[in-house]
């Protein structure tokens, strides 16, 4: 008789194989490992000093993990000094809770590409309670049209070739669309727009967030976030708390070593929000919601990361900067993609995936999927040390399953 | 029901790791191969039980063609759910599938059974001939339990780890050469916090040899001649930082030319071994993923220096039908001295 956890074994083993044998993940992976690899090397050529930069990171990291809750209080003076609201969700329920009470129901939301989010399954949420929400990184619209579940975190339809996209988009939008990769995404472009400025809010995640100034950063490419962020009447940021890094000083030196080892000499879009948008032209009178927002709300996460602070091993995990880089080196995902992963991804999404989002049972197999070759450690801005974790996670399942 | 009864009753792993970690306890071996099956190798060598180096097999180049076989068995016989019931273990597969040992035992080709378990005595011979004398465990030397390691099962390590260390004390060795970098990683690692007084020097067969090859003012014997490529063994690379001694080993050959692969050292690809228990559908795509990469950098023959990689990465050429030869670094010097 098999146990539940032989039953969770079991199901994620047979999703595993179909997608290696899948071709479209196959070919994909393969054009996205090279292309990543190139793309990082001649970044980090282009500029070198990257490499120093992100050893200051890693201490950046340590240092403010450290001071975690110290830099969530001091964040959220800073917003709230900007004019901004700020909340504190100790659980996934309770950031569900504060977005839906911000948002309500029978509104239109833009959201752009968050992991958190993501973790929170926020718009299915939002959804469920009578809302229209549109994922607007193109990856992640593809994905909500299919819906199917993102496989990298980076590059989230890294799996879905043009064809396939083009399948999607000519059932959705009820007309033809060529398998013309331009084509696609001027059809995205154009349904979005009028999305863009009927919408009630917008939503974002944020990449790393200064304690000092309340600024939260978001990288991006598309432009997506920036109009997000920028039209509707109110933007919500959902920011889990290991973002928080003391001075916005340092928090730029967390995004560029963000971008770069996420393969970008340098983004698209750098957004930097700290307040809702204001002006004080007519007689010196601050007016708030002069093009942008009005309102600014941002919703601090725990949900375990508190729990992995705590632990010396696993606090390393929350150095995480989610460039994505581990994952294109893994023998593993370059033949599964996010298959080998649960809400969060690869080595390092299966400590994320005990932590935080899925517990030990759903982590369990992604435990004993990681080969523990420790080239992912070769690859992180931060050196975290996913197969010493993982070893870790191994002998506490053994403890839970084996102790009788 | 009490809480851990409850727990345990419903946290289970698949069987297969657990067949595993009870072939280790009670048969010292992850296949439960005998001591006898382990140390055929060394018989009329007279090698002595007692001496300054310890020469330590493991039994795990010995083990490799049955994991094949096994793997192959389980597969014929059971498609639906495979991953869950190959490498039960010879003794274990017999109680609970009904596959005689025997049986299975006949069904690994023995030009197979004879190149696997030729491997500890080509080592020993390239020891020898370099000038190292050492004593060796033979029907008594057991696995060093790294995969009770590897999948969590630490207490029952402990236990094996006491016993593994009693019996490398009674040889009297300063020094263990292991010929899986997998033993040399836990002896280097993890006995020294499990086992109090565990302060043996280990070695890895690379670094005896790349030691022997620097007193040696002669050079190295080399038999072959032609293009060769690294297959670093992960563990072996990171874990023990062991890659330029390989590379300076091959320079004294001078019929040899070393190509590198574009992820070598450091950067090795690992060969899938690690998920051939619980994946073995996704170990043999990996391990067809280094074989190409191996490949492509045009030499003749790949070089491993453990034998989970052996025989994944083996497999991997023969499974993608490509153009390269491949043998362990022990058989590869051996040549040269045969």
């Amino acid at each position: 008789m098999s146990t539940p956890l032989e039953v969770i074994f079991k199901n994620y083993t047979a999703e595993l194989n179909k997608a290696a044998s899948d071709d479209n993940i196959q070919l994909a992976l393969f054009r996205a490992v090279k292309s990543y690899r190139d793309n990082t090397r001649s970044a980090l050529e282009r500029f070198p000093h990257t490499v120093q930069l992100a050893e200051e990171v890693l201490e950046i990291k340590k240092e403010s993990i450290k001071r975690m809750d110290e830099l969530v209080a001091q964040a959220r003076e800073s917003i709230e000094a900007n004019n901004g609201k700020t909340y504190f969700a100790k659980t996934r329920d309770d950031a569900l809770k504060l977005a839906s009470d911000i948002i309500g129901t029978g509104k239109i939301v833009v959201k752009g590409k968050s992991i958190l989010g993501e973790e929170l399954e926020v718009r299915e949420h939002l959804i469920e309670k009578g809302n229209e929400v549109w994922e607007s990184d193109l990856g992640e619209f593809i994905l909500q049209l299919r819906h199917d579940r993102p496989m990298h975190i980076v590059s989230p339809s890294i799996h879905v070739p043009r064809e396939q996209v083009a399948k999607v988009f000519t059932e959705f939008f009820g007309r033809p669309i060529e398998p013309d990769i331009a084509k696609e995404v001027a059809a995205v472009k154009e349904f979005l727009r009028n999305k863009y400025f009927t919408a009630d809010f917008g939503m974002s995640g944020a990449n790393v967030v200064a304690a000092d100034t309340g600024a939260i950063v978001i990288i991006e490419n598309e432009g997506n976030v920036r109009i997000c962020t920028g039209v509707p009447p109110v933007h919500v940021a959902l920011v889990g708390i290991e973002k928080v890094v003391p001075t916005f000083q340092e928090a730029m030196k967390v995004a560029e070593v963000t971008w770069r080892y996420a393969n970008y000499t340098v983004p698209g879009y750098i957004n930097i929000i700290s307040g809702p948008s204001k002006t004080g032209d007519i007689e010196k009178v601050t007016t708030y919601g002069a093009h942008g927002p009005g309102e600014f709300h941002v919703i601090f996460v725990d949900n375990g990361r508190t729990k992995m602070a705590q632990e010396d091993l696993f606090r390393q995990g929350l150095y995480c900067l989610r460039c994505g880089g581990c994952m294109y080196e893994c023998p593993v995902f370059q033949q599964v993609a996010g298959y080998f992963g649960y809400r969060y991804l690869g080595g390092i999404g299966a400590i994320w995936t005990a932590f935080v989002a899925g517990g030990l049972e759903n982590a369990a197999p992604l435990v004993y999927t990681c080969l523990r070759c420790g080239r992912c450690v070769e690859r992180c801005p931060v050196g975290i040390d996913v197969p010493s974790m993982i070893i870790e996670l191994r002998r506490k399942i053994v403890a839970v399953g084996y102790s009788a | 029901m009490a809480v851990n009864e409850i727990r345990s009753k419903y946290f289970r792993l698949p069987q297969t790791v657990e067949v595993i970690r009870s072939n280790i306890i009670k048969y010292g071996n992850p296949l439960a191969l005998t001591g006898p099956e382990v140390a055929s190798w060394a018989k009329g060598l007279d090698l002595p039980t007692q001496g300054d180096v310890l020469f330590y097999t493991g039994g795990e180049y010995q083990l490799i063609p049955f994991i094949d076989s096994l793997v192959q068995t389980m597969l014929k016989m059971d498609q639906g759910s495979r991953s869950f019931s190959v490498m039960m273990g010879l003794r274990n597969l017999m109680d609970k599938a009904g596959i005689s040992a025997e049986k299975l035992y006949a069904s690994v080709l023995a030009k197979d059974r004879e190149r696997f378990s030729l491997i500890p005595y080509k080592a020993a011979a390239v020891l020898k001939e370099l000038g190292l004398d050492f004593c060796y465990l033979g029907e008594e030397e057991i696995y060093s339990g790294a995969l009770l390691y590897e999948f969590g099962f630490w207490n029952d390590l402990e236990r094996h780890a006491e016993k593994v260390a009693s019996l490398i004390k009674n040889t009297g060795a300063q020094t263990i050469v292991c010929l899986s970098p997998h033993a040399a990683e836990i002896f280097k690692l993890v006995y020294p916090k499990l086992v109090e007084g565990f302060e043996i020097e280990v070695k890895t067969f690379v670094e005896a040899v790349s030691e022997l090859a620097e007193n040696n003012a002669g050079g190295l014997p080399c038999g072959f001649s032609g293009k060769v490529v690294v297959h670093d063994a992960c563990r072996m690379a990171r874990e023990l930082e062991i890659t330029e001694e390989i590379r300076e080993i091959l320079a004294r050959m001078n019929a040899v030319t070393v190509l590198e692969a574009e992820q070598n050292r450091r950067w090795t690809t690992c060969c899938g071994g690690p998920s051939k228990v619980l994946f073995p559908e996704i170990s043999s795509q990996i391990a067809c993923q280094r074989a190409h990469e191996l490949e492509e950098t045009g030499a003749d023959l790949v070089l491993t220096f453990c034998p989970y990689c052996m025989a994944s990465v083996d497999k991997g050429i023969r499974d993608t039908k490509k153009d390269i030869r491949l043998e362990d670094f022990i058989e590869f010097l051996y040549r040269g001295i045969a």
